[in-house]
């Protein structure tokens, strides 16, 4: 029932414009190894719930991404996975480098320094160019809430950026955050894919 | 460092860049894997679970031993086979079986509890093996779940996938000249909502399948809302549902209130209420915690639909006999039968099954292929559900 081609239209269309970002979300969030199985996964879920996805689709597809991520993936693995991408991002310098390509290195390693929180709220302002309400949605709480945790997450890390040693290198296994330090409001109501809900009738096609 | 968030901005690596071009190869795959199963069709709704994990955790890697099924004619089997009546020579219209259910359904009680525990196998059919040897494999699993009675509570389910194993005897004499493999490499044909062939309509998803059981698997999670349990046209609650008309008139005005968002006057519902009614009224009955009269109740509201018709006595996938109706919805993919089977000793509905009616050309699966059922094997109301 329903326009199925303009289903599949409309899912092609999101998915076209939307892939690149969901799947630098949970490289950011959690390093290529992880990414793809996130990727593919957050779209089947929007495949599934096409319905419910509003306009526009970014922040709720970072949201399923975010909850497919924290579900799917142990904070260890997030971390460590992370760890090992930020490892591609910013080797140890090898010689004399620009001042200004310091300063990014610098910050791209105080990023593995974050609770995973921090880290989070920054990717999705500075990376992925969110407005605070938009990452509010994403993270489920209000926009007035996301300015602060925004202003507490850039004064950690330019705090880290501080601490980091004179030779700033970025190599070895950069320290993460506690385990566990998960906030309120991180369980987000989007369920996860094969949970039988006793929807009736989707007619099976072949 | 005066403005850290320019500067990390400025750090973002170049292969994150939201503009970057999506490899072709990976686009495709990940679009079919996403569009490998029917998507929802009503609005803040549950998450189907009419068939199993199709669409989920697939492993990217081939597996040894692997046979790959294709689309070449020439099927070597026909499932309908496993379902040889009992007796063969009796078939109900399907008023009299609709109406004898609701009679049994009329007589029954319950006392309800805190939550709904349901019991079902679901089975998907695939052929596989090279041409002029293909065969059908099952691929099976089982789904419990317990739902709450109570808003603000948790749902609960648990999930066993129980293994591969070819669908009929004729099918396992196949699979043994194959050298009886233990391993699947099954492509699940894929619904293009755009085209209209085999070719230009339909592509395969890989899906791996063994005959080992997997592990089971418990997990909760919040209902819907906080209080939605089921979709019957929209989400509804349980209080919703317990609160169901059981005369057939009042529940068909009750459930067409919901169709595609019509009311009952609209001149549009005509079109193909019926199927929906169908639609809506198996998973009540084969789902849902409605009253027992309510049960009653659908069974005269299908006996009502004219659509509906009786197909004989036939077994489910547990090899259990009923009477079963059906009723018959064309498709971009052919024609697709509907079945209910229903247990005339106690009036339960048995399994609900989806066939392969009418394939269109170049569908290499013979007319009455069994396409997926869910078989119900328990529900009863229980005082508590596992963690």
């Amino acid at each position: 029932m329903g326009d199925e081609a303009s289903d599949e239209e409309r899912f092609t269309a999101m998915y076209d414009g939307c892939r690149q970002r969901v799947w630098a979300y949970a490289v950011s969030r959690a390093g290529r190894h992880v990414a793809d199985d996130v990727v593919s996964e957050t779209f089947a879920v929007a495949w599934r719930r096409l319905r419910e996805v509003p306009d526009p689709a970014l922040p709720w597809l970072l949201g399923v991404a975010r909850n497919v991520l924290r579900d799917g993936h142990r904070a260890e693995v997030r971390r460590e996975s992370f760890a090992a991408e930020l490892r591609r991002w910013a080797p140890r310098p090898t010689g004399d480098i620009a001042e200004d390509v310091a300063e990014r290195l610098a910050v791209l390693r105080a990023m593995a320094a974050l609770p995973e929180d921090d880290r989070e709220i920054l990717v999705l302002v500075a990376w992925q160019g969110l407005a605070p309400r938009e990452a509010a949605r994403v993270v489920g709480c209000s926009a007035a809430a996301l300015r602060v945790r925004l202003h507490r997450a850039r004064r950690r890390l330019v705090r880290a950026v501080e601490a980091l040693p004179p030779d700033a290198s970025g190599t070895g296994t950069p320290a993460g955050p506690p385990a566990g330090t998960r906030r309120p409001g991180d369980g987000g109501a989007l369920r996860r894919a094969g949970r039988p809900q006793m929807g009736i009738i989707s007619e099976e096609r072949s | 460092m005066s403005d850290v968030l320019r500067t990390l901005r400025e750090a973002r690596p170049a292969e994150l860049d939201p503009a970057a071009p999506i490899d072709e190869g990976v686009r495709r795959t990940e679009l079919a894997r996403a569009m490998a199963t029917p998507p929802a069709s009503g609005s803040a709704r549950p998450r189907s679970r009419r068939l199993p994990m199709w669409g989920a955790g697939l492993a990217g890697a081939a597996a040894a031993a692997a046979l790959v099924v294709t689309n070449l004619p020439h099927g070597a089997t026909t499932p309908d086979a496993r379902r040889q009546a009992p007796s063969p020579t009796r078939t109900l219209d399907a008023r009299t079986v609709l109406l004898a259910a609701a009679e049994k359904a009329d007589g029954q009680t319950e006392a309800t509890a805190a939550y709904w525990h349901r019991t079902a196998v679901s089975s998907g059919y695939f052929q596989t093996g090279p041409a002029g040897a293909r065969y059908t494999v099952v691929v099976r699993q089982k789904d419990e779940t317990w739902t709450p009675a109570k808003p603000g509570a948790k749902a609960v389910s648990r999930q066993q996938k129980l293994g591969a194993r070819p669908a009929a005897p004729a099918d396992e004499a196949a699979w043994r000249r194959a050298g009886s493999p233990t391993t699947f490499k099954l492509e699940v044909p894929v619904i293009s909502r755009a085209g209209g062939t085999l070719n230009g309509g339909r592509a395969l998803k890989p899906m791996e399948a063994t005959t080992a059981p997997g592990p089971v698997r418990t997990s909760s999670s919040p209902l819907v809302d906080g209080d939605k349990v089921f979709w019957l046209g929209r989400n509804v609650t349980m209080k919703d549902l317990r609160a169901l008309p059981s005369d057939p008139a009042k529940l068909k005005a009750a459930l067409l209130r919901w169709y595609g968002g019509h009311d009952t006057e609209s001149t549009s519902v005509a079109m193909g209420s019926d199927q929906w009614l169908f639609q809506v009224a198996r998973g009540l009955v084969t789902t849902m915690p409605v009253r027992p009269e309510v049960r009653a109740g659908a069974f005269r509201m299908l006996a009502g639909l004219d659509s509906v018709r009786g197909i004989g006595r036939i077994r489910d996938a547990q090899g259990r006999a009923g009477d079963a109706i059906a009723v018959n919805e064309k498709t971009r993919v052919g024609v697709l039968r509907h079945q209910l089977i229903i247990d005339p000793s106690t009036g339960d509905a048995l399994a609900d099954e989806t066939v392969l009616a009418k394939p269109i050309t170049g569908d290499a699966r013979p007319p009455g292929f069994m396409i997926a059922s869910e078989a119900v094997t328990a529900t009863e109301w229980t005082p508590t559900a596992p963690h």
